[in-house]
């Protein structure tokens, strides 16, 4: 048996535990920037497409705000948090490779003008809940791969 | 458990994919159970991946011409040509409880396994390769794909071939040659499966879908059972299928990922090797390998398969040449396939344009 992707979870950021994006709340310009964690890209595999909701579309947590089309499967792309999208990242538009590239800084996906934050905030995992949460995914997925 | 198994025939494009579409959304939400879809398209039908720009692979004046009906898939992957002989595959999953847990992978391998398994039943040994298709010998004999609704509803799509009109193939789909020779379609022919071809049998379309249906009972141990739309499933397949899947705006839809294409053409010891590749942005749609070398049109075909929707790193592309382990070293050296795609991908910036434009007046 391999030893365990070296999986990048910053603990700067909520996660959403069953899609896998992250959630990083900009206290500045009051807005939440979303993107795929690296658990959920070594599931997705590279990413070949993506089409993101416009500027203006509100959408409730669990929501679509894009598709995508990846190694693996085509899928929507679940709000971590109620909002409004406020950005698009048109560079991962053009070149979807970028979020495998660099998850969590240039490969973002969208911002969101949140509807409530700290209530959305707490259906998420943060700070020391992170650890544990990490450890039961990469085994759930050491799981899938041998049965692969 | 017991799961719906539903039937059809010379099923509409945009209907057959709304049909599997709504079964989806209603799995998710639970208003539909379980469906294993089992269906043929009306002669023939060209339908996209997901992303893909319509008049980048479909050559669309013949289909016109043809009537044969274009549409695109919430699936992804590449452009398929379906009719009587191509079995449309869809098995639609609520995506609760245990199956929310499973990821990408495990999903695929599921899903497969059911095709695997009925193609046993046939006495077909195929297996699951690359990004989302099952290969019999190196060559391609269905495409999967999954998609995930946002209701949390899971679509699996399967296009098994049964039988293969590659002529006609050629000509309703785009292929990054500049003319559709005889020889081409020979290449093509070699490379290609079908259940049909493998067994050397006029096998029914009949007696696949049950060998199909009951390889699905037996990988997910369930029983199926043989059932209608509901009348509220047909309302609402009838609005998707004229609010979405019958509209330009869904038809037509663009990507801002840039197609490009590429060549490159190596010496080799084993021969001249000519390569064209089709990519979307940086990744690798198709690899089309020719040339005047001998090897085995499995392992090449084999080679294809894998780097259908791959990385076009030069060190991704390395790895999986290498992986192929039916390629032999003397008749084609893995070094120069490499070298060759490589350059074929560093070269692609050339636009769609120069893909093929078939000559329909060719066609009998």
């Amino acid at each position: 048996m391999g030893s365990d992707p070296p999986f990048n979870i910053p603990h700067d950021r909520h996660y959403d535990r069953v899609h896998h994006l992250w959630a990083w709340w900009d206290e500045a310009s009051r807005r939440v920037r979303v993107g795929i964690d690296s658990i959920g890209l070594e599931s997705l595999g590279e990413l070949a497409y993506v089409a993101l909701k416009e500027v203006g579309t509100t959408v409730l947590r669990g929501e679509s705000i894009g598709t995508l089309e990846a190694a693996k499967m085509t899928t929507i792309i679940a709000a971590p948090v109620s909002g409004t999208v406020s950005k698009c990242n048109d560079a991962v538009l053009q070149d979807p490779l970028l979020v495998n590239g660099d998850p969590y800084d240039g490969g973002w996906l969208v911002e969101i003008d949140p509807a409530n934050w700290e209530r959305d905030a707490a259906e998420l995992v943060s700070g020391e809940g992170i650890q544990a949460w990490v450890a039961a995914e990469v085994e759930r997925l050491r799981t899938e791969t041998q049965a692969d | 458990m017991v799961w719906r198994l539903l039937t059809g025939d010379c099923v509409d494009a945009g209907r057959g994919l709304a049909v599997d579409e709504v079964l989806a959304r209603n799995a998710g939400s639970g208003v539909s159970p379980t469906t294993l879809r089992l269906y043929t398209y009306r002669p023939h039908v060209a339908l996209v991946g997901r992303f893909q720009d319509v008049a980048h692979e479909v050559h669309l004046p013949f289909c016109e011409q043809h009537g044969i009906q274009v549409n695109r898939r919430p699936t992804g992957g590449g452009a398929i040509l379906m009719g009587p002989n191509q079995l449309g595959v869809a098995l639609v999953l609520p995506g609760r409880g245990e199956v929310l847990k499973w990821r990408a992978r495990e999903l695929m391998i599921r899903f497969s396994r059911g095709l695997v398994q009925g193609l046993g039943g046939l006495g077909i040994r195929a297996s699951f390769r690359g990004k989302n298709d099952l290969e019999v010998g190196g060559r391609k004999i269905a495409g999967l794909g999954i998609y995930r609704d946002s209701s949390g509803g899971l679509l699996f799509h399967g296009s098994l071939l049964v039988d293969l009109d590659v002529e006609l193939m050629s000509r309703v789909l785009k292929t990054p040659f500049e003319r559709v020779t005889d020889k081409e379609l020979a290449t093509v022919a070699r490379r290609t499966s079908s259940v049909r071809k493998v067994l050397g049998t006029s096998v029914t379309m009949e007696d696949v879908r049950s060998c199909i249906a009951a390889g699905f009972g037996e990988a997910f141990e369930v029983g199926l059972e043989p059932g209608e739309l509901a009348a509220s499933e047909r309302d609402a397949i009838d609005i998707l299928d004229r609010e979405k899947y019958q509209t330009p705006g869904w038809v037509f839809q663009r990507t801002q990922v840039p197609d490009t294409s590429g060549a490159a053409t190596l010496q080799t010891p084993a021969g001249l090797l000519d390569v064209r590749v089709a990519l979307a942005g940086r990744m690798i749609k198709t690899v089309c390998i020719r040339g005047d070398f001998f090897a085995d049109e499995g392992a090449i075909a084999d080679v294809e398969g894998r780097l259908r929707w791959h990385s076009s790193e030069p060190a991704a592309v390395a790895a999986t040449v290498r992986g192929c382990a039916s390629l032999d070293e003397e008749s084609l050296d893995q070094a120069s396939l490499i070298q060759a795609i490589v350059s074929a991908t560093a070269n692609a910036g050339e636009p769609y344009g120069c893909f093929v434009t078939p000559q329909p007046e060719a066609h009998p």
